[in-house]
Formats: C-alpha cells, structure tokens, sequence
C-alpha cells in the first residue's frame, strides 16, 4: 500500500505540476498573436421621453433612447486604404487560439455636471461572439441576417450564427440597430446634454489566463481599435404625441433564454 | 496503525505536529499575503452560480485585483450585498460619480435579463465602488475551483478530507 500510493502521489503531482505549466503558457502565448481591430459606429436616431423605470414605479425619469449602426471593422496592411477596398470588416482578428468567447458592447458616456466628477457611462448593447470552438450556449448572439424570419409555425430549431452569413466570428454589420437598454441618469434628468459619445468596446474571455479589454493604443502585435466612436448630443424632451411607440422599443438579448434570472 | 503511532518519541511527535501546523500557517500567510497585495478581502473566488454563462461556469476560479477604483464599464466585479455574506459575480453596465464624489456602479449578469437592482439591499440603487465591490476580475482557470463547490455542497467530504490529510501527514516518516 506504501509504494502504490507513492506512486499514485507522484503521478498526480506530475499531472498537475504540467497542466499548470502548460495553462500558463497558453495564457501567456496570447501576447504574440497579433490583433487589427477597427469598427466604424455611427448613432442614427436619438430620443429622449419620460418614462418609468418600472410599472409600479411612482418615479418618472427622462429615458433616452438611441439607435445606431456598426460595422466592426479590420485595418488591412495599408494606412490608408481606399473605401472600395474595405470589404469585410471584423474583429476577427481578436479571436486567437486562447479566446472563449468576445463580449462586445457599445456604451454611451456623457459628462456629469460638475466638473470635478468624471463622465457617466451607461451600456446600450452588448452581444457575446463565442468562439466556432466553444461549446454552444443559448446566451449566445445571433446575428440578424437579411431575410426576414418567417413569423408562423416554421420550427426552424436553425440555430443562427453569431456572425452573417459567410463570415466568421468577430464580423459584425447592424443597420439601424435598436438598443438593449435604455439611458437614464442617476439625477433622472438626460435631454439636452452634450458632448456625449457612443463607443464600441469589447472584453476577451480567454480559456484560461487574464481577461482584455478594448484597447486603443498599440502595445507590440496588438493594435488598437482604430473608429468606432461616434459623438452626439442628447436632445429636448420630446412631448408623447410625436413620439412613435414603435420607436421606443429595445431589443432582448439571448439571455431571455434562460427564463427568470437567477 | 496505533503501533506505529505508541512507537515514535514525544519527540519526534510533536515534531510531525509542528509539521503540519507549520504547512496550514504558511497556507495561510500565503493567503493573507496575496489578500493584501491585491487589496481584496478575498483574491480568489469561486464561481457558484451560472448568472455569467456562457463567460464563467459553476466551478471557475478568479483572480481578483481591488487597486483600480476606477472601475469602468464593461469590467467584472465580485460585490457583496449589503447585509448578506454571498460573493455575487457580475458585469459593470452603468457608472455614475468618482472623482470627487463616490464611484457607483449598476452591474448586470451576463445570463440575466433584468440588471442587479432587484438583487441589492432594500433601498439600494446601486452599489458603492468603495463599499460593496471586493474587487475585478483580471484572471481565470476554468473547472479547478469544482472541489469547493463539492466541499460545501458535501460537508462530510470536508472532514474526510481533513482526517485523510491529518493521517498520512503524521503517518510519514520523514
């Protein structure tokens, strides 16, 4: 019993020592991919109305609401490549052999009102890219393509891809794209501030090592994200009677999947 | 087995007990050292919930880094509800304030629809940076932090494992 279990001790420490040795290096290889992001966002509409944070609530808060358009976009070799030649734009490149999955979001920051304090920034959509290699979960985007879905009874169990058709991960083209989330300020007060921006960012969950951020200056193979900003002002409150209800509506995301939250 | 045990010198025993007290203390400093060099009252938690799936599963262990207190939108963080002793893990979506004024976050799992302010205290709108946050999430293993979750869920297996240790460290030798 003595020297079988030596033995077994030996053999599990060993198994761990190179597991560990081995996560570290993958977690540590990322640093020599090299990665071109570049989108291109731009705010299409913008509205600000009154509105409650739920039904039951007595507070009545200014809600703005934002549409817009992305196109995640890859800087090609050239500096400055002529527009005909920016064919398929995408954040592939941020996908290398250590991501999970890429978690994009696009936030709306405006400045506070006094000038000691930093702007505020609120998340208006999100969508998880998962890598072709992860396993698939529900919470998963699912990129809208052209055709419109068929609204009866086609039990199309299709699962869509989070990419359009013909691409890969980390390709992104949304037109006219309705938020997620609507922007309130904490102060409940939202129309006719300015110098706010719409920004596109993303998070890499890796499959074992650290986790990344957007980032916008270039460290060695890793560029930065080249556009994906765009600058607006909040307008005037709207009154009711001009505002279309269909306007307003944000979209859900694929964690309505799930059922309560947890 | 008890044999064994009569024939060592009161020596030589409490050499093994000082032993294995010195492999728990060093356990433990290690632990309160890396708490202090991240600035976090707990640096390495265990996910318990699946509220950030696909991006963390039951089981997955994160390292934790409480210096930023500039948290920004976007960034993971593990807060405490008020009044509660359970680590909740989820996502920055809104921030308001800092600078001069106290850093407050709204956070929202991945795998939720709805954001956390149902989860907070009673009258809590969102949570203070420097308060409820123990820190952001910058790293991860995936899978290894299961024996927790299975030491909790199963406490038996806690003193099992324990008496096992306890044995084959006394019984050793060397």
């Amino acid at each position: 019993m003595h020297s079988s279990l030596v033995r077994i001790q030996n053999v599990f420490g060993y198994f761990t020592s190179v597991a560990f040795a081995v996560a570290a290096a993958v977690a540590v290889s990322v640093l020599l991919s090299s990665q071109t992001p570049s989108a291109s966002l731009e705010l299409k509409n913008v509205q600000v109305v009154k509105g409650r944070p739920h039904y039951y609530s007595t507070k009545r808060e200014e809600y703005a609401h934002v549409k817009f358009d992305l196109d995640a976009g890859m800087r090609l070799a050239f500096p400055q490549p002529p527009p005909s030649k920016l064919t398929h734009p995408d954040l592939t490149s941020l996908f290398n052999w250590n991501t999970k999955q890429i978690f994009m979001y696009i936030t709306a920051s405006y400045p506070s009102t006094s000038p000691s304090i930093p702007p505020s920034e609120a998340v208006i959509w999100d969508a998880i890219i998962p890598s072709d290699h992860a396993p698939f979960h529900p919470n998963t985007y699912i990129h809208p393509t052209s055709k419109t879905p068929p609204k009866s009874k086609s039990k199309s169990k299709s699962k869509g891809k989070p990419y359009p058709e013909g691409a890969s991960a980390g390709i992104v083209k949304l037109s006219n794209q309705k938020p997620k989330y609507q922007i309130t300020d904490v102060s409940g007060k939202i129309a006719e501030r300015e110098n706010a921006t719409l920004s596109l960012h993303w998070n890499v969950q890796p499959w074992v090592g650290a986790l990344v951020w957007t980032n916008t200056k270039s460290y060695g193979r890793w560029s930065g994200l080249k556009g994906g900003a765009d600058k607006f002002d909040f307008p005037s409150l709207k009154g009711s009677e001009t505002i279309k209800k269909e306007d307003l509506k944000t979209e859900t995301g694929a964690e309505k999947n799930r059922g309560s939250p947890a | 087995m008890f044999s064994s045990l009569a024939s060592l010198q009161p020596r030589q025993l409490a050499a093994q007990v000082l032993n294995f007290a010195l492999v728990l203390s060093t356990a433990f400093m290690l632990w309160k050292g890396l708490s202090v060099f991240t600035n976090s009252s707990s640096p390495i938690v265990v996910v318990l919930s699946g509220s950030m799936e696909p991006a963390f599963e039951r089981g997955d262990l994160l390292f934790l880094w409480n210096r930023g207190m500039d948290t920004q939108v976007g960034e993971i963080v593990v807060y405490n509800v008020r009044g509660k002793d359970i680590p909740i893990v989820h996502r920055v979506v809104r921030r308001f304030g800092g600078g001069s004024a106290p850093l407050q976050l709204l956070t929202k799992g991945d795998n939720n629809a709805a954001d956390d302010t149902e989860l907070y205290a009673r009258g809590q709108d969102y949570l203070e940076r420097s308060k409820d946050v123990v820190g952001s999430v910058v790293g991860y293993v995936p899978f290894v932090g299961y024996v927790t979750i299975l030491l909790s869920e199963y406490p038996w297996l806690k003193t099992a494992m324990l008496g096992f240790m306890a044995l084959t460290v006394v019984l050793q030798r060397e």
